[in-house]
């Protein structure tokens, strides 16, 4: 705990820089990310992230040391080089992207590691925690390497910034992009260089091997909470800080550990509970409100079954025993008598001691839901020419969702009709 | 009598098969033009082509008697509806602010005479109580709608649509060619792809017929016969499909010139 208020207290300098930089570094690469989210490019991260793993080794073989800057360049140039390849290998083969995108990744994966070895056996005292690279580490963010990794953030955001408007016109919709004559050859290229640079720059904090889910992770998750899109590039910012500061934490406390890993599992949850917890998108919203129109059906059948069995007696307002209704529409009696006594508290249904009996409310209720049903099956034999021994199944589904807008539609087509296909009277609410 | 669209001696090819031969075709200004043709007809190629969206393996187009490059501004083009996914996190003012960023040109944000402008747009085609509405809940006719709300934000001369009446209710089809009407009216040239043959007569004034090559180009009434409807639908070109997926399989260049030049 000590150690959380030490960080979070940001006293030691070394802390501060570190906890910027990784911030800094995450939440750019969420925001570029976030467009090859959008362009369902996600796997092509993936292979650029492992595809600049040789352009690191190349880059300390030609500087000699861990120089940030040849480090970069050499990076940026293989990682363009496997973007070239996969679209070279799906435009002239017949091979798909999904595969091209599987070979790409791992020869060049596979040929970083081996340089890595070589280097790592080749003797060469500075190349010691070139293997960061690797799983990542935060920590190692200080100094002239801070400096330039955070100019080279800045710059991205600076160019999303610019342009945004183009960027997302081409996620939605290059056709139309090309029509209007924008040089989506040039806006795609540059989109391109971000991703290769965010990648260059995130593998510091997250490393080649986990660097594809700090791009895509971010805007996964936030595209659960929002439908605009600036909330969404803001929401993915923000998760990307969040597990960045946390990576950097853990690199803080346990210097021996990855910080790759960490920043993973804090994006992962994160987007885990947005999966599940994001009020319209998320999974248990959905179930919320599947249980709540399952819950409208069933009350809403309860009182169609009272009304029916009013309309034998012409009285409505009779009490019923519970008995009676399910002799009408079998139900589970503690079932049904849970119902009635929802429908009871909401003011639909009235109860004296085992007898329930609508109110006037539930009467309104259950008449539209009546007039609803006959006035489908009319409408399904009339006008869709559907044998009125099949119209009823239909139209019991239909009579709990239509809205007024198209019940009023649906009486005027018909011209207020008197009966159903059945010959039973249709109730409007005036009579 | 102007001509808003030549088309000279165009193929296109999708690796190396023709899916166009040698059209050849003058479409005058004013005009509500269909074009019709069974599927894989190449009616979207044709209108992608026009506008530059695919690469043509040979032939011209010229738009108002220049090459599109200098006229675009005038020209406008509405995808197929279902050419985008419609999930993407966007509100309907969103879309139809695309319709200005040729105007806007790069970098530039919309402004608020373009919000005046989209807003303007939405009334037209009725979806005016819309404005915020995410894309992802619209309707299949309100989807379209946008769209249409988009190109008319472009405030273009010749418009290209691709199948705009496409799984759209009967209100939103009326509405859509009363607006088309109205847009011919004013002296622009319309030029849709359509699917439902019903309804030719009634709409255009000017109908191409399409199968891989050009059956026939001139006004509805003497164009739009049952020989040329024979010509269109019936009898496939066996062969010529055949010699097409030759070229495919054989990797054959679809113009000699391209083989000197490589």
């Amino acid at each position: 705990m000590n150690a959380l208020w030490e960080f979070l207290s940001f006293s030691d300098p070394n802390i501060r820089y570190v906890a910027l930089g990784s911030v800094l570094l995450t939440a750019s690469s969420a925001i570029v990310g976030s467009f090859t989210f959008l362009n369902k490019k996600s796997l092509v991260g993936d292979a650029i992230a492992h595809a600049v793993l040789p352009g690191i080794c190349l880059g300390f073989l030609m500087a000699g040391t861990k120089n940030p800057l040849a480090l970069i360049a050499g990076a940026f140039i293989t990682g363009w080089i496997s973007v070239i390849l996969v679209e070279y290998i799906t435009n002239k083969t017949r091979i798909k992207e999904d595969t091209a995108i599987g070979l790409i990744l791992s020869v060049f994966f596979g040929i970083g590691i081996l340089m890595l070895t070589v280097i790592q056996k080749g003797g060469n005292a500075s190349q010691s925690g070139l293997d960061h690279f690797l799983f990542g580490k935060a920590a190692s963010l200080v100094g002239s390497d801070l400096i330039t990794f955070s100019i080279v953030a800045i710059t991205l955001l600076v160019v999303v910034f610019i342009l945004f408007k183009e960027f997302s016109l081409l996620a939605f919709d290059k056709d139309y992009a090309r029509s209007i004559g924008l040089p989506v050859k040039w806006i795609e290229l540059s989109l391109t260089s971000l991703i290769v640079l965010a990648v260059v720059i995130g593998i510091q904090a997250v490393g080649v091997v986990l660097m594809a889910a700090i791009l895509i992770t971010p805007a996964a998750a936030a595209r659960f909470w929002t439908d605009k899109i600036t909330v969404m590039f803001l929401l993915a910012s923000i998760f990307g800080a969040i597990s960045g500061l946390s990576g950097a934490f853990i690199s803080y406390t346990a210097p021996a550990m990855p910080t790759g890993p960490w920043i993973v599992i804090v994006i992962s949850t994160l987007a885990f509970i947005s999966f599940f917890f994001a009020p319209s998108r998320g999974v248990i919203g959905r179930y919320i409100r599947q249980a709540r129109i399952r819950k409208t059906i069933n009350d809403e059948n309860v009182l169609k079954i009272i009304y029916q069995l009013g309309e034998e007696n012409k009285n409505f307002f009779i009490p019923r025993l519970t008995d009676e209704i399910i002799r009408k529409r079998f139900y589970e009696k503690a079932a049904l008598v849970k119902i009635l006594k929802r429908l009871t508290r909401q003011g639909y249904v009235e109860r004296t001691r085992n007898l329930w009996g609508l109110t006037e409310e539930g009467k309104n209720r259950a008449q539209r839901i009546v007039k609803i049903h006959r006035l489908w099956e009319l409408y399904l034999t009339t006008h869709m020419h559907i044998a009125p021994d099949h119209v009823h199944e239909d139209a019991e589904t239909i009579e709990h969702l239509l809205t007024p807008e198209l019940e009023e539609q649906l009486e005027q087509l018909l011209g207020y009709p008197k009966v159903d296909p059945h010959q039973s009277k249709i109730p409007y609410a005036d009579n | 009598m102007n001509t808003a669209l030549e088309i000279h001696d165009l193929t296109v090819a999708f690796d190396r098969k023709p899916v166009l031969w040698n059209i050849d075709l003058m479409i005058p200004q004013g005009k509500l033009v269909g074009i019709v043709g069974p599927n894989g007809a190449g009616k979207s190629t044709l209108i992608k082509a026009a506008m530059g969206i695919l690469p043509l393996s040979s032939g011209y187009v010229k738009l108002y008697d220049q090459p599109l490059e200098s006229v675009r501004e005038r020209i406008s083009y509405v995808p197929q509806r279902e050419s985008v996914d419609w999930d993407f996190p966007a509100s309907v003012m969103d879309v139809v602010l695309m319709g200005r960023y040729a105007k806007l040109g790069l970098f530039k944000r919309p402004r608020k005479a373009d919000k005046d402008v989209a807003i303007d747009c939405l009334k037209k085609v009725g979806m005016e109580g819309f404005i915020n509405r995410q894309i992802s809940q619209l309707s299949g006719g309100q989807q379209q709608r946008t769209f249409l709300a988009r190109a008319l934000a472009q405030q273009a001369d010749l418009y290209f649509m691709d199948e705009p009446f496409a799984g759209v209710d009967a209100a939103t089809e009326k509405a859509i060619f009363t607006l088309l009407r109205e847009m011919t009216n004013q002296g622009k040239t319309v030029i849709v792809v359509h699917h439902d043959l019903q309804s030719v007569s009634q709409y255009f004034d000017w109908v191409v017929m399409l199968n891989t090559r050009l059956v026939t180009s001139g006004p509805t009434s003497k164009t739009f016969t049952s020989e040329n409807l024979e010509a269109t639908y019936g009898g496939k070109l066996t062969l010529l499909t055949d010699v097409a997926d030759l070229m495919r399989r054989e990797n054959y260049p679809n113009r000699e010139e391209n083989v000197i030049k490589s």
